[in-house]
């Protein structure tokens, strides 16, 4: 699932290495844009009803935070 | 009361001085006091607006913390009473907002409609800067909905969040998380706060005082009359404008800044050098940063990642395969976010079609990016300097020309201006400077400043805050850089000719 | 000193050392403004004495500036005149002259009679008070209690009994640029009025030597000098019941002052240009004066036929020096000086009534009951061989006389037209002034018998340093056209046709005869110091006078301007060296305004030479009368 997860991120942005990066938003790599775009595919891809309220920083810092977001809102 | 009023420094002075004498427990509520005093002194009646904002949000945020945790209880979802709960606290707030600075314009649309009666309100008490105070307590009650942050339970201390006073002017928006820990956190002198504070309160005030207020004279001038004018010295009119409202509103933030740092409270940073910006939506995350993060986290979150745009993501991605169909959602949000953006400024069409050109700018930049992206891999260009200054540059352009939209008396003379800069330039104008309302030495003065402006931005663009290279200057150096603005500020700005001290532009925004 | 390149490791200054090195640069900015502004004290509101200027600072603010000089100066007065700026043409001098008093003028631009009576209970208070003269303007019926800028038109806080804290810390904090300005004033004075110091500080009146030194004649030359009252600007203005109240309360307030302390207060209701008073209705402006005389028997000038005479006024709320002068002579009921029958009345409640009524006639007077027309013709010398510029045969010169007198001409002198102007004494119907220029011998030789003979009388402008010059000029080797002696000046003096006036001892060189720096006129030489020129021109002014006196026992008051050159300075100087009529020599007529010295000042003059056939000089002289 991680690997799917990461395919899509940088499919969405390509050029982050998300394998490895854990401050994607407090570094200001990802920008509000990304950030919609992101959600928008991880709904779509793993039907997870991510909403406004989990648009916290923490939620999208890594791969492995958006995984658990993921996890926490799937069926 | 105006950030430059010596009634303000003279509070600041005494609150500050009674907020370190008093007993730790206490000091927020020396916060409260000052805030209450500079409102009642600046505004009179208008502190009722703050009241009301602050009793609506109070009650709004018990509610929903409440409604929270039920949720958290009983594993229930239910939004609507929650969702009612912000409605409630927006319709209030924007309602009261929208009544202040958009009735008369909305009479006027109507009059025609309602066979010429004039439904216009006059004589309305314009609270200090109601919409900084209003977005931000909305701002809270959102977050508590969001469950980020807890109720405020004490309504006292809920006040002091809506009313610290040194962002009531003009800002920063701040953040209820951000904020109310620091307005009530019981914490000693710590003298870097207090430097800092004053070294960002004295760069403030040469902004506003030595840039700002003499660039606009010259802007009042040409934009007073533009018809007589050349298209070039309406241009540099234009540009004029766009230094006199960095050094006024930035200074004016930094005032603000440096004050709440006095009590060793740091706010959200509202700008970050714009000048270096190497696109529109870079530009926009560096300028008024507190109300992009505003608009960002209340209004385009929510609205792009809503149902209905899901519904029409989902469409416009079977319309349009590929990269455009993804971004049309998006786009779409960001050119509501800017339209916003425009009609909060002012209640005018011309604000109305800055939003527009803001917005369309950015959503065909977006829509642009991947096109952009291949020319730029076959022209081979690297993210180097030279592109980086060109990109500057191409930025700087666009929010030149957006700024004609906003300083000209109307939008149809705007255009024509930006007609005129291309047809009518009349360069031999630009010779006599001088007699648009400034002297040479004045016009001297205003471009030292502006160099310097761009020296220290340049300074801290690179190399970071440049306070912190400063304390490490021997100690003449750092004495110099006390009393040299203070005289600059004295002789420049305080004592200078017989202009008077404009008010804040953003004042009332 | 070289600085460490490297920063200095760690802080170079603490933090809280920086603080406290912010806090004292601002202390010692603050600091600094104050001794500034107290040194440099622009409003002459403290004690200071180093930069001490009280005509500055009376003109920045009268009201604090003149207090201070009376704190200080309070033995030298025992009379005061109090009221807004329409009052400074009250002159301290001449009333103190008529009341045999020393007189102060309190006049403070803008005063209402708030302020009137602050100041009034102040002088009570603390100075020697015998007599108070209240001004009480028509403006007083529209303003009462204002304070249209707390620097300028504040009073002292022992005056008003404010607190005094505030009131200084406003001085000591106020804009240094008053002070800046003080100082870069100083640099510029003159002994001239300037925009920036118009008082005189031991009078307290304006300092008017420059209008009162102005050549004023026909109404049309006034007009162009002010445009104001040929297009005089319509409006309306109302009185404002609240402030008619106030002042009313105010002036009885001050009545009963003077009772107690036995002040002897006049009332005066200063002159109101006719314009400006129709600005008004004119049942308010009735009620006004009315109502003020149920407070107070008062002076009432307000409307008469000086006020639609508009070269007695400067502008439309300031009458001249000279109106001032009329006044004071009918408030003691002397007749002697020119006054105009319907200038001024006193009023008593029970007199009111009639009084309104009397002045709703009031109407300019003709003309030609208080202005003449005099043409001056100017002569220099007589010659066998006339010419175009200065010389006229004995034959023309005769021929000329005779037909003037034939034409019924009286010829009139400088001390006719100042009788005329002073005491409105008459002058002949159809007058002319005959004048010589430079004292020619030829001018004993032909012209003394030749204005004998038709029964004229002339005067002559001698330059006393070439009189008895016959051969050469001055002490010279260059010859000169010969010139008359003392002893033939006394001679045609004692006869009564001729009068012997100055052209000044030196100021008429010519310039190629001369070894030293000329001075080929009475102007100021480019550079000279005000003070130097001065002198000098005070010096020949007694010199001249001093020959005169001694030679023929004539009182040499009269100049005639070499080259017919002058300007203010020289004008105001002239004045004050003992001279009351001056000539140039501009071509054209004169009007001679009763009342008005002005109207003696830079008389133009016809030049009369060879050229001037007799028909011409008849068509000019008689032009004159239109």
């Amino acid at each position: 699932m991680k690997e799917k997860l990461i395919r899509i991120l940088t499919e969405v942005c390509p050029g982050v290495d998300f394998a490895a990066e854990t401050a994607l938003i407090d570094d200001g790599i990802l920008e509000s844009l990304d950030i919609v775009a992101i959600v928008t595919e991880l709904r779509e891809a793993f039907d997870a009803d991510i909403g406004v309220d989990d648009l916290l920083p923490e939620n999208f810092n890594s791969a492995d935070a958006m995984l658990a977001l993921i996890e926490r809102r799937q069926g | 009361m105006s950030l430059t009023s010596p009634g303000f420094l003279i509070l600041l002075a005494a609150a500050a001085a009674v907020y370190y004498l008093a007993p730790k427990k206490l000091r927020w509520i020396v916060l409260l006091a000052a805030g209450l005093a500079f409102y009642c002194v600046g505004g009179g009646l208008a502190v009722l607006y703050v009241l009301f904002t602050a009793l609506v949000v109070y009650v709004c945020g018990l509610a929903l913390g409440r409604l929270n945790e039920k949720r958290r209880a009983d594993g229930d979802r239910r939004l609507a009473a929650r969702r009612w709960c912000v409605a409630a606290a927006c319709l209030l707030n924007f309602g009261l907002l929208f009544f202040l600075k958009y009735w008369n314009f909305t009479a006027q649309l109507l009059s025609p409609l309602l066979g010429g009666r004039d439904l216009g309100v006059s004589g309305l008490l314009m609270p200090l800067g109601v919409s900084f105070f209003m977005f931000q307590s909305v701002g809270y009650v959102v977050d508590v909905y969001r469950d980020k942050v807890a109720p405020e339970r004490n309504p006292l201390k809920l006040l002091l969040f809506v009313s610290f006073f040194p962002q009531m002017v003009q800002g920063p928006i701040s953040r209820f998380g951000e904020l109310a820990p620091q307005l009530l956190a019981e914490r000693r002198f710590d003298a870097d706060h207090v430097k800092y504070g004053l070294q960002q309160m004295m760069w403030g005030y040469m902004k506003k005082l030595i840039i700002a207020d003499r660039a606009a004279v010259l802007v009042n001038t040409v934009m007073g009359d533009p018809w007589s004018h050349g298209g070039a010295v309406q241009a540099l009119g234009v540009l004029f404008y766009c230094v006199q409202l960095y050094c006024d509103f930035s200074g004016g933030i930094d005032i603000a800044v440096g004050a709440a740092r006095l009590f060793g409270i740091e706010l959200a940073a509202n700008f970050k050098r714009p000048l270096f910006s190497v696109s529109l939506a870079d530009f926009w995350r560096r300028w008024h940063i507190t109300l992009g993060a505003w608009m960002r986290d209340y209004v385009f979150y929510p609205i792009s990642l809503s149902k209905p745009f899901a519904r029409l993501g989902k469409a416009a991605r079977r319309r349009f395969p590929g990269k455009l169909g993804k971004v049309i959602p998006t786009s779409l949000a960001t050119f509501i976010v800017y339209l916003i953006i425009g009609v909060w400024h002012g209640a005018n069409f011309r604000y109305i079609a800055f939003g527009f050109w803001n917005g369309a700018i950015i959503t065909l930049s977006i829509l642009l990016a991947p096109a952009f992206e291949s020319w730029k891999s076959r022209l081979g260009v690297r993210e180097t300097g030279p592109w980086r200054a060109f990109r500057m540059a191409h930025t700087a352009v666009i929010v030149f020309f957006g700024r004609y939209i906003t300083r000209a008396p109307r939008l149809l003379t705007a255009l024509w201006m930006v007609k005129e800069l291309f047809v009518h330039p009349r360069f031999q104008e630009l010779g006599a400077v001088g007699e648009l309302g400034l002297g040479a030495g004045d016009l001297l003065i205003v471009a030292a400043g502006v160099l310097i402006l761009v020296l220290v931005e340049l300074f801290e663009e690179k190399r970071g805050d440049i306070r912190l290279w400063l304390e490490k200057r021997p100690p003449l150096i750092q004495w110099l850089a006390i009393a040299l603005p203070l005289l600059a500020i004295l002789c420049l700005g305080i004592l200078r000719g017989s202009h008077i001290s404009s008010d804040f532009i953003y004042k009332q925004f | 000193m070289t600085l460490p390149r490297e920063p200095v490791k760690g802080d170079a200054m603490s933090s809280k050392k920086w603080i406290a090195a912010f806090l004292g640069t601002v202390l010692a900015i603050v600091l600094l403004i104050a001794a500034f502004n107290f040194i440099t004290d622009p409003f002459g509101v403290f004690p200071g004495e180093l930069l001490e200027w009280p005509s500055y600072e009376m003109t920045v603010n009268p009201r604090t500036a003149k207090v201070t000089w009376l704190k200080k100066h309070w033995q030298e007065y025992d009379s005061y005149i109090i009221g807004c700026s329409s009052t400074s043409s009250f002159s301290p001098v001449t009333f103190g002259g008529y009341w045999g008093a020393d007189f102060y003028n309190m006049i403070m631009y803008g005063a209402d009679m708030l302020d009137a009576e602050q100041l009034a209970r102040w002088l009570t208070d603390n100075c020697r008070v015998e007599n108070l003269v209240l001004n009480v303007y028509l403006d007083n019926a529209v303003y009462y209690d204002t304070l249209p800028d707390p620097l300028s038109y504040a009073m002292l806080p022992e005056v008003t009994g404010e607190r005094a804290l505030p009131f200084y810390l406003r001085y000591l904090f106020c804009d240094p640029r008053h002070g800046l300005d003080k100082l870069k004033a100083m640099a510029r004075d003159t002994y001239m009025t300037q925009p920036f110091d118009v008082f005189d500080e031991a009078t307290g009146a304006y300092d008017k030597k420059v209008r009162d030194a102005e050549a004023i004649g026909s109404l049309e030359r006034y007009y162009m000098s002010y445009p104001a009252f040929a297009d005089y600007p319509e409006a309306s203005l109302r009185t404002n019941e609240t402030a008619v109240q106030g002042t009313l309360r105010s002036v009885a307030a001050i009545r009963d002052l003077c009772e107690e302390r036995g002040v002897s207060l006049y009332v005066v209701c200063a002159p109101v240009y006719a314009d400006y008073l129709d600005w008004f209705p004119r049942e308010q402006v009735e009620d006004f004066y009315a109502r003020l005389a149920e407070v107070t028997p008062y002076w009432d000038f307000s409307r008469s036929s000086v006020s639609f005479e508009p070269r007695y006024f400067y502008d439309e709320t300031h009458f001249r020096n000279c109106v001032g002068d009329m006044a004071a002579a009918r408030m003691t009921y002397d007749g002697e000086p020119y006054v105009p029958e319907d200038f001024g009345a006193y009023v008593r409640a029970e007199t009111a009534a009639a009084h309104q009524e009397a002045l709703r006639a009031a109407a300019p007077l003709p003309e030609e009951a208080y202005t003449a027309d005099v043409p001056v013709l100017m002569y220099h010398h007589l010659d066998e061989v006339g010419n175009d510029s200065t010389a006229i045969t004995p034959e023309l010169f005769e021929a000329q006389m005779k037909a003037l007198r034939d034409a019924g001409y009286e010829s009139v002198t400088p001390d006719d037209l100042i009788a005329y102007v002073r005491r409105g004494e008459p002058l002949p119907e159809k007058p002319v002034v005959i004048t010589f220029d430079d004292g020619y011998l030829s001018n004993y030789e032909y012209a003394w018998p030749i204005l004998e003979r038709y029964g004229f009388r002339a005067t002559i402008f001698v330059i006393g340093s070439t009189v008895g010059c016959t051969e050469h000029y001055k002490d010279t080797d260059f010859p000169i056209t010969p010139h008359f002696s003392w002893a033939q000046a006394a001679e045609m003096v004692s006869s009564g046709v001729i009068s012997v006036q100055s052209h000044t001892f030196d100021m008429h060189q010519w310039a190629p005869y001369e070894s030293g720096k000329p001075r080929e006129s009475i102007l100021r030489w480019e550079g000279e110091s005000e003070a130097d020129y001065r002198a000098a021109l005070a010096a020949d002014c007694g010199e001249i006078a001093g020959l005169i006196l001694s030679a023929t026992g004539e009182r040499a008051h009269v100049l005639a301007y070499p080259n017919g050159l002058y300007d203010d300075l020289a004008q105001v100087t002239v004045l004050e060296n003992g001279f009351d009529m001056t000539f140039d020599t501009e071509f054209g007529s004169n009007t001679i305004i009763k009342g008005m010295p002005q109207s003696l000042y830079g008389l133009n003059r016809f030049t009369m030479n060879e050229s001037v056939s007799v028909e011409t000089m008849l068509e000019w002289v008689s032009t004159a009368r239109g």
